[in-house]
């Protein structure tokens, strides 16, 4: 029988895998091993989610610990692939402390595990909706603090930036559609204009300038450096700063905590 | 070239704010229920014949040509970004109200300006697809799902809100219905009846809270066919475009209870919204797979 209890187990030897690969890769060493050593990491916090779900009888997503499970496997995953295609020696170390802060965050805070979700977050569409918007802000997120090295030690990182806001755009886009069909499904509308999904909306319009505004004038990198740092203001208003917005107070369905 | 293109893009977005808040002082905000069936199609043939004609004109015309530009397209994305700020920092009054102050942004969604900037930006995307939908090749696939798709799923979505209905029936034990009423408490009569059988509930062991209750029902339409079936939460049956799922019951008899309340949605446009929607996931999906940008 698995438990949570059973959980350090499984994340540490897993947490070996993926620190000993973000490792190798950061010194450009032993590709094969980088690749192995990540993916095994994957497969034992997989097959611990697999016996999870097992033991428990439906999938591990009706909690906030439960979600952070499906993080805590998809940043190293999803840092794979990005190291696969555009080979950054530091994205896996990147993904792997990500992906530990949630597995510390469900290790030293269990007791909120045993929480229901409300009714309304008792949904399928849940999980992916948030890991994938998770993952945009992670890559956003770095994306912006390379603008910001840039503007201040004038070091050329605007390629990594542009690919970085892509793949960030990309999670984006797929999260807000997701949960457009989720809210079509729950509450018979796909965009009902909430705080949050303006914010979503005007985050998003952001970026597509941002992504326009470097192919249609790649030599103005100054303005796109701090056009990327605007975006990323605009979301942080959409993650948390709508929380403290007087005119989105009781109006969004999304605020947290409350 | 460029330069004068963000220029006048600039000045064609400023030129529409100025136009809305004309309109929105002197006619008053956008009725969208006006958009209803069939003024709505209308507006989409107009949007789509205005379209391909400024297209077939963009040799003769250089503002058409410019309009499928990112010049034009940015200083747009640049105004519906900024009014959508607005929105964020503005508390919205719900819909169907008036808004609270003179000039119209608490009613966002109703606000000229807001409308007509967004109309722009959907008209660029659509010249833009045009340049590449008559030149079709593989490498425009990504292009198309992206900016082909959000200009079906907000055409759509947009055009045919007016259209969604959302209506609850009350139907009594051992009777048809035929009629329901809207959230302005007006009765509309349907071309599906709901007859209703039996009322059913299940409670939970303990607390006597209710489990789960459902309706066995026959479904009739006006062409003269009918439906036999169960609808339960969360398991509403689709009939002829319009989507049954179970409401609501009489909740002072309880388990007892000899009526059932339906909640009826009927949304003719929905299955655009969603070739828009998949389009635009499949875009996503290719900007990140995708080998060359």
């Amino acid at each position: 029988m698995v438990t949570w209890n059973t959980l350090w187990l499984f994340a540490l030897l897993a947490w070996i895998c993926w620190t000993v690969a973000a490792v190798l890769s950061l010194r450009g060493k032993r590709q094969k091993a980088v690749y192995l050593l990540t993916i095994c990491g994957l497969l034992i916090f997989g097959s611990y989610i697999a016996m999870m779900w097992i033991s428990l009888g439906h999938p591990p997503m009706r909690t906030m610990g439960e979600t952070r499970l499906w993080y805590s496997l998809f940043l190293p995953l999803v840092g794979l692939i990005t190291y696969s295609r555009w080979h950054y020696r530091w994205i896996l170390s990147f993904s792997t402390l990500l992906s530990t802060v949630f597995i510390c965050i469900n290790i030293l805070k269990p007791e909120i595990h045993s929480k229901e979700l409300m009714p309304a977050l008792q949904s399928p569409w849940f999980a992916p909706h948030v890991i994938i918007y998770m993952f945009a802000y992670a890559t956003t997120g770095v994306a912006t603090l390379m603008a910001l090295w840039q503007l201040c030690k004038k070091q050329d990182q605007l390629a990594a930036i542009d690919n970085l806001t892509r793949v960030g755009l990309s999670f984006l886009t797929i999260g807000m559609l997701f949960g457009a069909l989720w809210a079509k499904e729950a509450w018979g509308t796909y965009w009902s204009w909430d705080p949050k999904e303006t914010w979503a909306a005007a985050t998003w319009m952001c970026y597509l300038i941002y992504v326009h505004l470097r192919k249609s004038r790649p030599d103005a990198v100054t303005p796109a450096l701090l056009w990327q740092v605007v975006c990323f203001m605009c979301l942080q208003m959409c993650w948390w700063g709508i929380n403290y917005l007087p005119s989105a107070q009781g109006a969004s369905v999304h605020t947290y905590g409350g | 070239m460029k330069r004068w293109g963000l220029t006048l893009g600039s000045f064609i977005c400023c030129g529409l704010v100025a136009v809305g808040m004309l309109l929105q002082l002197t006619v008053g905000p956008v009725r969208w229920d006006a958009m209803a069936w069939p003024a709505n199609i209308i507006v989409l043939a107009v949007l789509l014949l205005g379209i391909i004609s400024m297209h077939l004109l963009r040799k003769k015309v250089r503002l058409f040509r410019w309009m499928a530009t990112l010049q034009a397209g940015i200083p747009a994305m640049v105004a519906c970004a900024m009014l959508t700020v607005l929105m964020g920092v503005t508390r919205q009054i719900p819909s169907g109200h008036q808004p609270m102050e003179p000039i119209g942004i608490t009613s966002m969604l109703t606000f000229w300006p807001f409308v007509l900037s967004y109309t722009w930006l959907v008209v660029l995307v659509g010249m833009v697809c045009m340049t590449r939908l008559v030149q079709p090749s593989l490498q425009s696939i990504p292009f198309l799902l992206n900016h082909l798709g959000l200009f079906i799923a907000l055409v759509a979505g947009t055009l045919g809100a007016a259209d969604m209905q959302d209506l609850r029936m009350v139907v009594q034990e051992g009777k048809t219905e035929w009629r329901a009423v809207d959230a302005q408490h007006r009765v509309h009569q349907l071309p599906i009846a709901i007859e209703l059988h039996d009322f059913s509930m299940e409670l939970h062991e303990t607390s006597l809270a209710p489990k789960s209750y459902s309706s066995a029902v026959t479904v009739y339409t006006k062409r003269g066919s009918s439906v036999d079936d169960t609808i339960r939460v969360n398991k509403p049956l689709a009939v002829h475009g319009w989507k049954i799922y179970q409401y609501s019951y009489d909740e002072a008899r309880g388990q007892e209870s000899d009526i059932s309340v339906f909640e009826l949605v009927r949304d003719p446009w929905l299955p655009y919204v969603y070739i828009g929607i998949f389009m635009m996931l499949a875009g996503a999906l290719s900007i990140f797979i995708g080998k060359k940008w």
